[in-house]
């Protein structure tokens, strides 16, 4: 037992099987939110009729995607028909094996982290393309063609302003990033008077267009090209670039709140006087707040099975709360909540993007990319670089 | 210079999102939850047809005057009559009305002398076999009856 | 089309945009010819909504036809039905009362807005923002719930008939479109906050489809995409009907032709009809609503011509009387499908994504196109 306990791989393993398993079923609450929030925005409802306000539906989805017949186009090139999604999802998956979901929570602490999130990202797009390409579709074609260089050009300057926060940093690990901006005491997005606000902006727009969401979302522009590079596919290979999708852009958003603003560090994290009132009361009462919301939809909704599931909810809402009183409990979870509220707030940004902007044109993606995005990352890479020179 | 300031911090794009953060607020959602909700179509609505009987005598207020099958533009009436001996009036026997066909226009029912063929306000006119959107003039005279949804 | 005279012509991609395609608006297909998502050409291929409306006419009384209008531009049903009602009146020299007049203006003006706010919708929604779909269709359903009081049905209203109206204006008529009025005008405002300045929209719109007024003129363009052009021709000033020359309003130009301007122009519109509806309610004079009009109606032999300025250009219905009580022959004028027929001068050159830019700026209705 000592021996097991004491094996170095144990954690990794626990941390591993945990996210692949619970992964899917992140994915699909992320699409419920994200069609709830959307439909808030929009003056819609969403979905409300699989369990107690839609809260089943992505279970639904799951299945109705599982059952459907699984087309392969005849004249699609079969392997790599198969093996495209599978990659794709395959990227995705492994690039959280470095995302420090809190001090004690990761997979590795590789001293390369960022490097290999980056690589891991762009090897995503192989999978794209291969899946665009293999269906024999003009419509897929397109898509891949256009997925392939909207993420070239924008790697560009996810790269540079990645490199912008290293230098702040010292250190490629992700880990290190985090405890340097616990050194420092401030996230790097604020560091050097304000300055790395640039690089940091920059960053998202990049990260927008990296995970081919809205106003950037050109490779499955519906109302262009049908669905882009995934037209050919249905069921359970759609359903993995959809996987796929939605991983990367929780990895994203994880290297967004990890490297500028702070990872699983509360806001302030130096200032000792709102330890109690961040750390202790604020997820009490949001949990408090939610499980209220929850116990009064249990009162709302009509049938029993609908009332028994909000009610649990609110239970558990209620039993999370109190989880956060337990000072060694708190100690242990709490990194853990304020970097997945980080990278909440950061999907909801994308949602509500996605629910505001129009679609861009191809050119002028290609424009917004080379022409401003690059020299201001490049701008803010040497402005930042200099005042660093000088100020250390 | 203002034109230049406001484009670098993007003042347009975040005007918009302002908007769509503004419709956010629960009270502006719009969408009625259909059916669960039933909604109230006007009092003019021209919706399932209904052939009137007399409140008190439950006898037919046709007259098989034929009309609104000649005013029809798809001719989907069919008023069968019966001349009586005694009293020597036309008398209603049968009324087929192909639900199917109707656009819900109106002309019959204008046509209609005695206010005897009506379209009423309900909607819901589904049915699982092209012979059950055939209306014989029982069914017209019951009129349909609204579905239930539980839930 | 591109003039490639080489053997094997390896540049050439053809793609066929529809007819099930999310964007081409119902049923339109278009054959494009493609140099990398460069457009060199576009075919429409139409027909697939044929009803052989015109036919259907000569086989119907004039009286039984009015619905069969309704159904050509379904977003635009009471502006077709006051077209076909115009020209059968002129055919059988029918006077229509004064307050029939105003509220044939008002309904048509609320048309004129639930139409443009669908093309609004659709037109954002396929160049990606997907929400002011959603709220051009709330406001949509206002005026429907308008029409369903009026004359109770929502889309093929079936509002009017030859020499007048049948149906007399509910209680809360006048509240109500005054109620509507006031608030539609605030959210004018919004969809223009959300779109109007917005530098993705104006990329997208600006200089995308340029179709300059000696162009439209040649392919008989009407409608926003003309007044876009720089052409004041309105018929509601050009040539009044139904009592406009009453109404004080302006007809919203612009210069350019391009898919921003048309854009433009139906937002100044929007509010145009609305001044005209405020106008039209507040004078709204008592009287009769229907004409003398006998109930087996044959108009003596002779032909009319009338037309109107629909939502989406110029609707004329031409109806020849053999004097019986079925027209010999009818025939429409539909603005979508004549302005239909620019669609290749105004994609050759540009991108794919603009293609569905420019369907929708063109604001087609199918079921209008083929008939
Ligand atoms: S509503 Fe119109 S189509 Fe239907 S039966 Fe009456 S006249 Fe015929
Ligand atoms: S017009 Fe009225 S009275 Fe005459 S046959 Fe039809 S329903 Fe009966």
């Amino acid at each position: 037992m000592e021996e097991i306990l004491d094996n170095p791989y144990l954690q990794p393993i626990i941390a591993t099987l945990l996210i692949v398993a619970v992964f899917p079923l992140v994915a699909g609450y992320m699409v419920l939110a994200e069609r709830k929030v959307l439909a808030d925005l929009q003056v819609r409802l969403g979905p409300m009729r699989v369990g107690p306000y839609g809260f089943l539906q992505p279970l639904a989805d799951a299945f109705k995607l599982m059952l459907k017949e699984d087309i392969i186009p005849a004249a699609s090139d079969k392997w790599i028909f198969w093996g495209a999604p599978v990659l794709s999802t395959f990227t995705a998956l492994t690039a959280f094996a470095v995302i420090p979901f809190s001090d004690k929570f990761y997979v590795a602490d590789v001293n390369i982290g960022i490097l290999f999130i980056l690589a891991m990202s762009s090897l995503g797009i192989l999978g794209l393309i291969l899946g665009g390409w293999s269906s024999n579709s003009k419509y897929s074609l397109l898509g891949a063609l256009r997925s392939a260089a909207q993420m070239v050009s924008y790697e560009v300057p996810l790269g540079f302003t990645t490199v912008t926060a290293l230098m702040v940093a010292e250190t490629l690990s992700m880990q290190g990033i985090v405890q340097s901006q616990l050194d420092k005491g401030v996230w790097i997005a604020f560091s050097n008077y304000g300055l790395m606000l640039v690089p940091a902006v920059v960053f998202i727009i990049a990260a927008v267009a990296e995970t081919n969401r809205a106003p950037f979302d050109l490779p499955e522009a519906e109302s262009e090209i049908v669905a882009g590079f995934h037209t050919e596919y249905s069921g359970f290979r759609w359903a993995l670039f959809f996987l796929a999708e939605y991983a990367s852009i929780f990895v994203i958003c994880g290297i967004a709140v990890t490297v500028f603003f702070g990872g699983w560090l509360r806001p302030f994290a130096n200032v000792g006087f709102l330890e109690t009132p961040l750390n202790v009361a604020f997820p009490i009462l949001l949990f408090v707040v939610i499980g209220a919301g929850c116990a009064l939809g249990a009162v709302r909704v009509t049938l029993a099975y609908e009332k028994a599931i909000m009610g649990v909810l609110a239970l558990a809402m209620f039993l999370v709360a109190g989880l956060f009183a337990i000072p060694m409990i708190n100690e242990l979870i709490i990194g853990f909540f304020w970097f997945l509220f980080k990278v909440l707030i950061f999907i909801y940004v994308f949602i509500w993007v996605r629910g505001t902007f129009p679609r861009f044109r191809y050119d002028q993606l290609m424009q917004v990319g080379w022409k401003y995005l690059i020299p201001i990352s490049m701008g803010g890479l040497i402005v930042n670089g200099i005042v660093l020179l000088f100020t250390s | 210079m203002k034109e230049l300031l406001k484009a670098v911090f993007l003042v347009d794009l975040i005007k918009g999102l302002a908007v769509t953060f503004r419709n956010q607020k629960p009270s502006l959602i719009y969408t009625e939850q259909y059916p669960k909700e039933r909604p109230l179509v006007a009092e003019r609505y021209r919706g399932a047809p209904r052939l009137n009987v007399h409140p008190d005598t439950d006898e037919t207020l046709c007259i098989a005057c034929n009309l609104c099958a000649l005013a029809c533009p798809e001719q989907l009436i069919v008023v069968g009559a019966e001349r009586n001996k005694e009293t020597r009036r036309k008398e209603l026997t049968t009324f087929t009305y192909d639900v199917s066909r109707c656009m819900f226009c109106g002309l019959c029912e204008d046509a209609c002398p005695v206010d005897a063929l009506e379209l009423t306000q309900d909607f819901e006119l589904a049915s699982y076999t092209r012979e059950g959107a055939i209306w014989d003039r029982q069914m017209l005279e019951e009129g349909p009856l609204p579905t239930e949804y539980k839930h | 089309m591109a003039t490639s005279t080489t053997f094997l012509d390896t540049n050439e991609l053809v793609l066929n945009m529809g007819p099930q395609h999310p964007s081409t608006h119902g049923v339109l297909r278009v054959i494009l010819k493609l140099d990398g998502e460069k457009v060199m050409g576009a075919d429409c291929v139409i027909g697939y909504l044929h009803r052989g409306v015109e036919k259907i006419a000569e086989n119907r009384t004039y009286q039984q036809f009015a619905p069969y209008v309704d159904r050509m531009d379904y977003v635009a049903a009471v502006s077709n039905g006051l077209g076909y009602c115009l020209a059968v009146e002129t055919l059988g020299g029918i006077e229509v009362p004064e307050r029939a007049q105003c509220v044939r203006v008002i309904l048509t003006e609320l048309n004129r807005i639930a139409s443009h706010l669908l093309w609004l919708g659709t037109h954002a929604l396929d160049i990606g923002a997907m929400t002011p779909v959603f709220y051009c269709f709330r406001e949509r359903e206002e005026v429907l719930k308008i029409f369903e009081k009026y004359c109770g049905a929502r889309l093929t209203t079936h509002a009017f008939r030859i020499g007048g109206l049948q149906y007399e204006t509910y209680d809360t008529f006048e509240k109500d479109c005054h109620a509507f009025c006031d608030w539609f005008e605030k959210k004018v405002d919004e969809y223009e906050e959300l779109l109007t300045t917005n530098r993705i929209w104006v990329g997208r719109t600006k200089g995308v489809g340029i179709l300059d007024a000696e162009a439209c003129k040649t392919y008989g363009v009407t409608g926003p995409v003309l007044r876009a052009a720089g052409v004041e021709w309105d018929l509601r000033k050009a040539q009044p009907y139904c009592g406009y020359e009453k109404y004080d309003f302006d007809i919203p130009t612009c210069a350019n032709g391009d898919t921003y301007d048309r854009y433009i122009v139906r937002m100044q519109e929007f509010r145009q009809s609305v001044r005209i509806i405020r106008q039209a309610v507040d004078s709204l004079p008592e009287g009769p609503i229907k004409g003398r009009v006998s109930k087996v109606f044959k108009p003596p032999i002779g032909e009319a011509y009338e037309s109107i300025e629909a939502p989406k250009g110029e609707l004329g219905y031409y109806v020849v009387s053999d004097g019986s009580t079925q027209p010999y022959r009818l025939r429409v004028r539909p603005p979508s499908f004549v302005n239909l027929q620019a669609l290749d001068e105004m994609c050759r050159g540009c991108l794919v994504a603009d293609v569905v830019a420019i369907i929708g700026t063109i604001d087609i209705v199918l079921g209008e196109v083929d008939r």
